[in-house]
Protein backbone atom coordinates (compact mmCIF):
# COMPACT_ATOMS: atom_id res chain seq x y z
CA UNK A 1 0.00 0.00 0.00
CA UNK A 2 1.55 3.42 -0.73
CA UNK A 3 1.97 5.95 1.22
CA UNK A 4 0.48 9.56 1.03
CA UNK A 5 3.26 12.07 1.76
CA UNK A 6 2.75 15.20 3.80
CA UNK A 7 5.27 17.37 2.45
CA UNK A 8 5.61 20.72 4.30
CA UNK A 9 7.90 23.61 2.17
CA UNK A 10 9.23 26.80 2.88
CA UNK A 11 8.09 29.44 1.14
CA UNK A 12 9.49 32.67 0.76
CA UNK A 13 10.39 35.59 -1.97
CA UNK A 14 12.90 37.77 -1.15
CA UNK A 15 12.23 40.01 -3.92
CA UNK A 16 8.32 40.39 -3.36
CA UNK A 17 7.81 42.63 -0.59
CA UNK A 18 4.21 41.01 0.01
CA UNK A 19 6.32 37.40 0.93
CA UNK A 20 6.01 36.66 4.18
CA UNK A 21 8.07 33.40 4.76
CA UNK A 22 5.65 30.64 6.22
CA UNK A 23 5.97 26.62 5.46
CA UNK A 24 3.20 25.22 2.94
CA UNK A 25 1.61 21.60 3.04
CA UNK A 26 1.28 19.71 -0.13
CA UNK A 27 0.15 16.01 -0.06
CA UNK A 28 1.75 13.49 -3.06
CA UNK A 29 0.83 9.84 -3.35
CA UNK A 30 4.59 8.04 -3.02
CA UNK A 31 5.29 4.91 -6.16
CA UNK A 32 7.97 3.04 -5.88
CA UNK A 33 11.53 4.21 -6.27
CA UNK A 34 10.26 7.55 -6.12
CA UNK A 35 12.60 10.54 -5.12
CA UNK A 36 12.13 13.49 -3.25
CA UNK A 37 13.31 15.42 -6.93
CA UNK A 38 9.96 13.77 -8.25
CA UNK A 39 7.49 14.63 -5.87
CA UNK A 40 8.78 17.97 -5.99
CA UNK A 41 8.60 18.14 -9.57
CA UNK A 42 5.17 16.52 -9.00
CA UNK A 43 4.01 19.47 -6.81
CA UNK A 44 5.08 21.95 -9.03
CA UNK A 45 3.61 20.61 -12.37
CA UNK A 46 -0.07 19.52 -10.63
CA UNK A 47 -0.55 21.60 -7.19
CA UNK A 48 1.88 24.99 -7.65
CA UNK A 49 3.78 26.12 -10.50
CA UNK A 50 5.07 28.65 -8.82
CA UNK A 51 7.50 26.64 -6.50
CA UNK A 52 10.89 27.58 -6.58
CA UNK A 53 13.60 24.57 -6.27
CA UNK A 54 16.94 24.12 -8.52
CA UNK A 55 17.58 21.04 -10.57
CA UNK A 56 19.85 19.82 -13.32
CA UNK A 57 21.10 16.51 -13.54
CA UNK A 58 18.80 14.27 -11.35
CA UNK A 59 21.82 11.89 -10.78
CA UNK A 60 23.81 13.61 -7.91
CA UNK A 61 26.45 15.09 -10.37
CA UNK A 62 25.48 18.54 -10.30
CA UNK A 63 24.79 19.56 -7.08
CA UNK A 64 21.95 22.11 -7.74
CA UNK A 65 19.48 20.47 -5.57
CA UNK A 66 20.64 20.69 -2.35
CA UNK A 67 18.54 21.61 0.52
CA UNK A 68 17.56 20.93 4.38
CA UNK A 69 15.72 17.44 4.17
CA UNK A 70 13.94 16.81 7.67
CA UNK A 71 17.20 18.96 9.30
CA UNK A 72 19.52 17.48 7.19
CA UNK A 73 20.90 18.98 4.17
CA UNK A 74 21.26 16.27 1.55
CA UNK A 75 20.16 16.34 -1.95
CA UNK A 76 16.45 15.98 -3.37
CA UNK A 77 17.78 13.37 -6.27
CA UNK A 78 19.61 11.38 -3.94
CA UNK A 79 16.93 10.74 -1.51
CA UNK A 80 14.23 7.98 -1.88
CA UNK A 81 11.32 9.02 -0.42
CA UNK A 82 10.77 5.51 1.07
CA UNK A 83 13.66 6.40 3.36
CA UNK A 84 11.69 9.23 5.16
CA UNK A 85 8.92 9.36 7.36
CA UNK A 86 5.39 10.37 5.60
CA UNK A 87 6.24 13.88 6.74
CA UNK A 88 8.79 15.73 4.89
CA UNK A 89 9.84 19.04 6.10
CA UNK A 90 11.95 21.03 3.55
CA UNK A 91 13.99 24.11 3.97
CA UNK A 92 16.70 25.92 1.55
CA UNK A 93 20.21 25.67 2.85
CA UNK A 94 21.18 27.95 5.25
CA UNK A 95 24.43 30.32 5.00
CA UNK A 96 23.62 30.82 1.21
CA UNK A 97 21.68 33.58 -0.34
CA UNK A 98 18.12 32.82 -0.93
CA UNK A 99 16.83 33.11 -4.18
CA UNK A 100 13.18 31.98 -3.33
CA UNK A 101 11.51 28.69 -1.58
CA UNK A 102 13.99 26.39 -1.42
CA UNK A 103 16.25 28.09 -4.30
CA UNK A 104 19.85 29.35 -2.98
CA UNK A 105 22.29 30.93 -4.84
CA UNK A 106 25.32 28.80 -4.07
CA UNK A 107 27.26 29.92 -7.44
CA UNK A 108 28.49 33.26 -5.64
CA UNK A 109 29.68 31.33 -2.72
CA UNK A 110 31.85 28.66 -3.66
CA UNK A 111 33.26 31.95 -6.26
CA UNK A 112 34.99 34.00 -3.50
CA UNK A 113 35.71 30.59 -1.74
CA UNK A 114 37.55 29.70 -4.56
CA UNK A 115 39.46 32.80 -4.95
CA UNK A 116 40.06 32.96 -1.26
CA UNK A 117 41.97 30.00 -1.66
CA UNK A 118 43.66 30.08 -4.84
CA UNK A 119 41.85 26.87 -6.13
CA UNK A 120 44.03 26.48 -9.27
CA UNK A 121 47.59 24.75 -9.83
CA UNK A 122 50.45 27.11 -8.90
CA UNK A 123 53.72 26.93 -10.52
CA UNK A 124 56.48 29.22 -11.52
CA UNK A 125 56.34 28.24 -15.03
CA UNK A 126 57.43 30.88 -17.81
CA UNK A 127 54.50 29.19 -20.17
CA UNK A 128 51.88 26.89 -21.03
CA UNK A 129 52.80 24.75 -23.73
CA UNK A 130 49.23 23.22 -25.09
CA UNK A 131 51.07 21.14 -27.17
CA UNK A 132 53.42 19.30 -24.98
CA UNK A 133 52.27 16.26 -23.97
CA UNK A 134 50.82 16.05 -20.31
CA UNK A 135 52.96 15.10 -16.98
CA UNK A 136 52.58 11.33 -16.46
CA UNK A 137 51.67 10.66 -12.56
CA UNK A 138 51.14 7.27 -10.45
CA UNK A 139 47.53 5.63 -10.68
CA UNK A 140 47.18 5.99 -7.03
CA UNK A 141 48.30 9.17 -6.83
CA UNK A 142 45.51 10.17 -9.58
CA UNK A 143 42.75 8.00 -7.74
CA UNK A 144 43.80 10.07 -4.27
CA UNK A 145 43.18 13.15 -6.44
CA UNK A 146 40.06 12.34 -7.97
CA UNK A 147 38.52 11.37 -4.78
CA UNK A 148 38.67 15.03 -3.53
CA UNK A 149 37.95 16.08 -6.97
CA UNK A 150 34.23 13.78 -6.48
CA UNK A 151 32.89 16.95 -4.59
CA UNK A 152 29.93 18.04 -6.54
CA UNK A 153 29.61 21.72 -4.78
CA UNK A 154 25.96 21.31 -3.74
CA UNK A 155 26.90 23.10 -0.44
CA UNK A 156 25.61 20.72 1.82
CA UNK A 157 29.05 20.35 4.07
CA UNK A 158 28.69 24.33 4.29
CA UNK A 159 24.89 24.33 5.43
CA UNK A 160 25.47 21.06 8.14
CA UNK A 161 28.47 23.03 9.68
CA UNK A 162 27.88 25.31 13.24
CA UNK A 163 30.91 27.50 12.59
CA UNK A 164 29.81 28.10 8.68
CA UNK A 165 26.22 29.47 10.58
CA UNK A 166 27.46 31.00 13.14
CA UNK A 167 30.76 33.12 11.08
CA UNK A 168 30.03 34.24 7.57
CA UNK A 169 33.63 33.89 6.61
CA UNK A 170 34.56 30.24 7.54
CA UNK A 171 35.53 28.77 4.31
CA UNK A 172 33.96 25.35 5.13
CA UNK A 173 35.26 21.62 4.60
CA UNK A 174 34.29 21.77 0.85
CA UNK A 175 37.18 24.63 0.44
CA UNK A 176 39.89 22.79 2.71
CA UNK A 177 39.57 19.45 0.98
CA UNK A 178 39.75 21.51 -2.29
CA UNK A 179 43.01 22.53 -0.95
CA UNK A 180 44.18 19.29 -0.27
CA UNK A 181 43.58 17.98 -3.82
CA UNK A 182 46.29 20.53 -4.87
CA UNK A 183 48.53 19.70 -1.84
CA UNK A 184 48.12 16.27 -3.11
CA UNK A 185 48.79 17.57 -6.66
CA UNK A 186 52.52 17.36 -7.91
CA UNK A 187 51.72 20.11 -10.48
CA UNK A 188 50.64 22.51 -8.12
CA UNK A 189 54.64 24.00 -6.47
CA UNK A 190 53.14 25.84 -3.21
CA UNK A 191 54.65 24.71 -0.27
CA UNK A 192 53.32 24.35 3.27
CA UNK A 193 54.09 28.18 4.04
CA UNK A 194 52.07 28.91 0.93
CA UNK A 195 48.88 27.00 1.98
CA UNK A 196 49.60 28.16 5.81
CA UNK A 197 48.71 31.96 3.91
CA UNK A 198 45.15 30.70 2.28
CA UNK A 199 44.18 28.31 5.39
CA UNK A 200 46.51 28.52 8.50
CA UNK A 201 43.77 30.82 10.03
CA UNK A 202 40.65 30.60 12.17
CA UNK A 203 38.58 30.99 8.41
CA UNK A 204 40.48 28.24 7.57
CA UNK A 205 41.78 24.80 9.19
CA UNK A 206 41.89 26.41 12.62
CA UNK A 207 38.41 27.93 12.56
CA UNK A 208 37.15 24.10 12.01
CA UNK A 209 35.82 22.99 15.67
CA UNK A 210 35.40 19.04 14.64
CA UNK A 211 31.19 18.62 14.66
CA UNK A 212 31.32 16.36 11.98
CA UNK A 213 28.60 17.73 10.21
CA UNK A 214 30.75 18.33 7.12
CA UNK A 215 31.30 14.49 6.88
CA UNK A 216 27.91 13.06 8.08
CA UNK A 217 25.91 14.90 5.57
CA UNK A 218 28.37 14.78 2.10
CA UNK A 219 26.15 13.30 -0.40
CA UNK A 220 29.04 12.00 -2.09
CA UNK A 221 30.46 10.54 1.05
CA UNK A 222 34.08 12.18 0.35
CA UNK A 223 35.84 12.17 3.96
CA UNK A 224 36.14 15.29 4.61
CA UNK A 225 37.08 15.68 8.40
CA UNK A 226 39.67 13.46 7.24
CA UNK A 227 41.04 16.01 4.97
CA UNK A 228 40.71 18.61 7.66
CA UNK A 229 42.66 17.00 10.01
CA UNK A 230 45.50 15.91 7.51
CA UNK A 231 45.59 19.61 6.54
CA UNK A 232 45.06 20.76 10.24
CA UNK A 233 47.76 19.21 11.64
CA UNK A 234 50.10 19.83 8.71
CA UNK A 235 49.66 23.25 9.22
CA UNK A 236 49.72 23.10 12.80
CA UNK A 237 52.88 21.33 13.20
CA UNK A 238 54.31 23.75 10.36
CA UNK A 239 53.36 26.69 12.89
CA UNK A 240 55.32 25.38 15.41
CA UNK A 241 58.62 24.48 13.12
CA UNK A 242 61.82 25.41 15.01
CA UNK A 243 60.01 25.32 18.44
CA UNK A 244 59.66 21.89 18.70
CA UNK A 245 62.06 19.10 18.19
CA UNK A 246 62.00 18.05 14.56
CA UNK A 247 61.86 14.47 15.23
CA UNK A 248 58.62 14.69 17.72
CA UNK A 249 57.56 16.65 15.10
CA UNK A 250 58.07 13.99 12.21
CA UNK A 251 56.46 11.39 14.37
CA UNK A 252 53.12 13.31 14.54
CA UNK A 253 53.27 14.34 10.93
CA UNK A 254 53.21 10.77 10.22
CA UNK A 255 51.08 8.92 12.28
CA UNK A 256 47.71 7.71 11.39
CA UNK A 257 46.02 8.91 8.15
CA UNK A 258 48.05 11.29 6.51
CA UNK A 259 49.06 12.84 2.87
CA UNK A 260 52.26 13.06 1.76
CA UNK A 261 53.20 16.41 -0.30
CA UNK A 262 54.33 15.43 -3.60
CA UNK B 1 54.93 44.05 15.07
CA UNK B 2 56.75 47.24 13.62
CA UNK B 3 55.43 50.10 12.32
CA UNK B 4 55.35 49.02 8.88
CA UNK B 5 52.51 46.67 10.19
CA UNK B 6 50.50 48.27 12.76
CA UNK B 7 48.21 49.45 10.37
CA UNK B 8 46.82 46.45 9.87
CA UNK B 9 46.46 47.23 5.93
CA UNK B 10 49.12 44.42 4.98
CA UNK B 11 49.11 41.26 6.39
CA UNK B 12 52.38 40.11 8.04
CA UNK B 13 52.79 36.55 7.12
CA UNK B 14 53.18 35.07 10.54
CA UNK B 15 52.70 31.51 12.88
CA UNK B 16 50.26 33.15 15.02
CA UNK B 17 46.85 31.31 15.10
CA UNK B 18 48.57 27.84 14.22
CA UNK B 19 50.12 28.35 17.17
CA UNK B 20 47.41 29.71 19.41
CA UNK B 21 45.43 26.41 17.96
CA UNK B 22 48.76 24.28 18.94
CA UNK B 23 48.45 26.13 22.61
CA UNK B 24 44.63 25.29 22.96
CA UNK B 25 45.86 21.80 22.29
CA UNK B 26 48.57 21.36 24.22
CA UNK B 27 46.77 22.94 27.14
CA UNK B 28 43.98 20.68 26.72
CA UNK B 29 45.45 17.29 26.85
CA UNK B 30 47.22 18.32 29.90
CA UNK B 31 44.45 18.96 31.79
CA UNK B 32 42.62 15.54 30.66
CA UNK B 33 45.77 14.01 31.81
CA UNK B 34 45.84 15.74 35.15
CA UNK B 35 42.33 15.36 35.45
CA UNK B 36 42.27 11.66 34.99
CA UNK B 37 45.60 11.59 37.18
CA UNK B 38 43.48 13.79 40.01
CA UNK B 39 40.42 11.10 40.07
CA UNK B 40 42.94 7.82 40.29
CA UNK B 41 45.10 9.75 43.24
CA UNK B 42 41.84 10.94 45.05
CA UNK B 43 40.77 7.36 44.37
CA UNK B 44 42.82 5.67 46.45
CA UNK B 45 40.67 6.61 49.92
CA UNK B 46 38.42 3.51 48.39
CA UNK B 47 41.52 1.08 49.09
CA UNK B 48 42.41 3.15 52.29
CA UNK B 49 42.12 6.39 53.70
CA UNK B 50 45.78 6.04 54.89
CA UNK B 51 47.00 5.09 51.04
CA UNK B 52 45.36 8.71 50.36
CA UNK B 53 47.00 10.36 52.83
CA UNK B 54 50.34 9.32 52.48
CA UNK B 55 49.83 10.40 48.39
CA UNK B 56 48.77 13.74 49.83
CA UNK B 57 51.36 13.83 52.36
CA UNK B 58 54.50 13.06 49.14
CA UNK B 59 52.84 15.75 47.01
CA UNK B 60 52.75 18.08 49.61
CA UNK B 61 56.66 17.11 51.01
CA UNK B 62 57.78 17.64 47.29
CA UNK B 63 55.72 21.16 47.33
CA UNK B 64 53.95 19.89 44.53
CA UNK B 65 50.30 20.84 45.47
CA UNK B 66 51.52 24.21 46.84
CA UNK B 67 53.67 24.47 43.00
CA UNK B 68 51.53 22.72 41.31
CA UNK B 69 47.80 23.54 41.96
CA UNK B 70 47.98 27.40 41.34
CA UNK B 71 49.67 26.58 38.12
CA UNK B 72 46.75 24.26 36.76
CA UNK B 73 44.47 27.11 37.93
CA UNK B 74 46.73 28.95 35.45
CA UNK B 75 46.54 26.30 32.66
CA UNK B 76 42.72 25.69 33.08
CA UNK B 77 42.36 29.99 32.70
CA UNK B 78 45.05 29.62 29.56
CA UNK B 79 43.25 26.95 28.45
CA UNK B 80 39.61 28.81 28.88
CA UNK B 81 41.26 31.71 27.07
CA UNK B 82 42.20 30.11 24.22
CA UNK B 83 39.05 28.08 23.89
CA UNK B 84 37.40 31.02 24.20
CA UNK B 85 38.14 32.34 21.16
CA UNK B 86 35.07 29.93 19.33
CA UNK B 87 32.66 30.69 21.70
CA UNK B 88 29.75 31.95 20.30
CA UNK B 89 29.92 35.57 22.76
CA UNK B 90 27.80 37.36 20.06
CA UNK B 91 23.78 36.63 20.90
CA UNK B 92 23.54 36.48 17.09
CA UNK B 93 26.11 33.30 16.75
CA UNK B 94 24.25 31.20 19.70
CA UNK B 95 20.88 32.15 17.99
CA UNK B 96 22.69 30.63 14.96
CA UNK B 97 24.07 27.56 16.87
CA UNK B 98 21.40 26.77 18.87
CA UNK B 99 19.15 26.86 15.60
CA UNK B 100 21.75 24.92 13.79
CA UNK B 101 21.49 21.95 16.28
CA UNK B 102 18.32 21.87 16.80
CA UNK B 103 17.43 22.16 12.97
CA UNK B 104 20.48 19.06 12.26
CA UNK B 105 19.47 17.26 15.38
CA UNK B 106 23.27 15.95 15.33
CA UNK B 107 25.15 14.26 18.24
CA UNK B 108 28.60 15.69 17.52
CA UNK B 109 27.22 19.09 16.78
CA UNK B 110 25.30 18.94 20.46
CA UNK B 111 28.20 17.82 22.05
CA UNK B 112 30.27 21.08 21.48
CA UNK B 113 27.31 23.19 22.89
CA UNK B 114 27.53 20.76 25.77
CA UNK B 115 31.57 21.69 25.92
CA UNK B 116 30.78 24.88 25.70
CA UNK B 117 28.36 25.23 29.09
CA UNK B 118 30.39 22.68 31.27
CA UNK B 119 33.49 24.96 30.17
CA UNK B 120 31.98 27.66 31.68
CA UNK B 121 30.45 26.38 35.09
CA UNK B 122 33.86 24.64 35.33
CA UNK B 123 35.94 28.03 35.11
CA UNK B 124 34.21 28.88 38.17
CA UNK B 125 33.59 25.78 40.28
CA UNK B 126 37.25 24.66 39.88
CA UNK B 127 38.12 27.65 40.83
CA UNK B 128 35.99 27.03 43.80
CA UNK B 129 37.13 23.53 44.23
CA UNK B 130 40.77 24.49 43.96
CA UNK B 131 40.44 27.62 46.43
CA UNK B 132 39.14 25.40 49.13
CA UNK B 133 41.33 22.58 48.88
CA UNK B 134 44.39 24.76 48.76
CA UNK B 135 43.84 27.25 51.14
CA UNK B 136 43.43 24.39 53.91
CA UNK B 137 46.25 22.45 53.20
CA UNK B 138 47.47 19.29 54.43
CA UNK B 139 45.29 17.69 52.16
CA UNK B 140 43.98 14.39 54.26
CA UNK B 141 41.29 11.82 53.67
CA UNK B 142 39.35 13.07 57.09
CA UNK B 143 39.28 16.86 56.05
CA UNK B 144 37.95 16.05 53.09
CA UNK B 145 35.52 13.48 54.05
CA UNK B 146 34.43 16.77 56.77
CA UNK B 147 34.21 18.72 53.91
CA UNK B 148 31.66 16.60 52.08
CA UNK B 149 29.61 15.86 54.90
CA UNK B 150 29.10 19.77 55.68
CA UNK B 151 27.04 22.16 53.88
CA UNK B 152 26.48 22.07 50.01
CA UNK B 153 29.78 20.28 49.05
CA UNK B 154 28.33 17.26 48.35
CA UNK B 155 25.58 18.97 46.02
CA UNK B 156 28.92 20.90 44.63
CA UNK B 157 30.88 17.43 44.07
CA UNK B 158 28.02 15.99 42.57
CA UNK B 159 27.63 18.62 39.67
CA UNK B 160 31.32 19.10 39.27
CA UNK B 161 32.47 15.61 38.58
CA UNK B 162 30.10 14.91 35.74
CA UNK B 163 30.63 17.87 34.14
CA UNK B 164 34.25 17.75 34.55
CA UNK B 165 34.48 14.24 33.22
CA UNK B 166 32.01 15.12 30.20
CA UNK B 167 34.21 18.45 29.38
CA UNK B 168 37.67 16.14 29.29
CA UNK B 169 35.65 13.28 27.44
CA UNK B 170 34.06 15.07 24.94
CA UNK B 171 37.28 17.34 24.32
CA UNK B 172 39.63 13.97 23.69
CA UNK B 173 37.43 12.95 21.22
CA UNK B 174 37.28 16.43 20.00
CA UNK B 175 40.90 17.03 19.53
CA UNK B 176 41.17 13.14 17.86
CA UNK B 177 38.85 14.29 15.02
CA UNK B 178 40.42 17.89 14.88
CA UNK B 179 44.05 16.62 14.34
CA UNK B 180 42.89 13.71 12.07
CA UNK B 181 43.66 10.60 14.43
CA UNK B 182 40.16 9.64 14.75
CA UNK B 183 39.23 9.29 11.24
CA UNK B 184 36.08 7.92 9.45
CA UNK B 185 37.39 4.73 10.22
CA UNK B 186 37.60 4.45 13.71
CA UNK B 187 35.42 6.56 14.29
CA UNK B 188 32.93 4.56 15.81
CA UNK B 189 35.04 3.05 17.92
CA UNK B 190 36.14 6.35 19.36
CA UNK B 191 33.24 7.47 20.33
CA UNK B 192 32.28 4.25 22.13
CA UNK B 193 35.92 3.92 24.34
CA UNK B 194 35.17 7.90 25.12
CA UNK B 195 31.65 7.05 26.26
CA UNK B 196 33.18 3.98 28.79
CA UNK B 197 36.03 5.78 29.76
CA UNK B 198 33.45 8.56 30.76
CA UNK B 199 31.44 6.28 32.19
CA UNK B 200 34.20 4.46 33.99
CA UNK B 201 35.57 7.42 35.47
CA UNK B 202 32.25 9.25 36.86
CA UNK B 203 31.16 6.24 38.22
CA UNK B 204 35.19 5.60 39.91
CA UNK B 205 34.24 9.58 41.48
CA UNK B 206 30.90 8.91 42.63
CA UNK B 207 32.63 6.04 44.40
CA UNK B 208 35.06 7.84 46.21
CA UNK B 209 32.30 10.85 47.34
CA UNK B 210 30.08 7.87 48.48
CA UNK B 211 33.09 6.46 50.56
CA UNK B 212 34.02 10.34 51.96
CA UNK B 213 30.65 10.66 53.15
CA UNK B 214 30.50 7.31 55.16
CA UNK B 215 33.90 8.08 56.33
CA UNK B 216 33.95 8.49 59.92
CA UNK B 217 35.92 11.66 60.39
Amino acid sequence: MSRRLHIEVFRYNPLDPNSEPHMQSFYVNEYDSMTLFIALNIIRDEQDPTLQFDFCCRAGICGSCGMVINGRPGLACHTQTRDLPDHIVLHPLPVFKLIGDLSVDTGTWFRDAGARIEAWVHNDHEQFDPKAEEVRMENDLANEIFELDRCIECGCCVSACGTARMREDFLGATSIARVARFYLDPRDERNEENYYQVIGNDQGVFGCMGLLGCEDVCPKHIPLQDQLGIMRRMLAIHSVKGILPKRVLEKLQHKGCCHESH
Amino acid sequence: MDASTLTLHVRKNGAGVGRLDVMQMLSGVLLIVFLWAHLMLVSSVLISPKLMNAIAWFFETTYMAQVGGPLIGLLIFAHFLLAARKMPWRAQETNAFVKHSVMMHHKDTWLWLAQVGTALLILVMAATHMWVVLTDLPITAAKSAARIQSGTWLPFYLILLPLAEIHVGIGFYRIGVKYGYITKANRKWYQRLENYMMGGFITIGLLTLIRFLFLTV
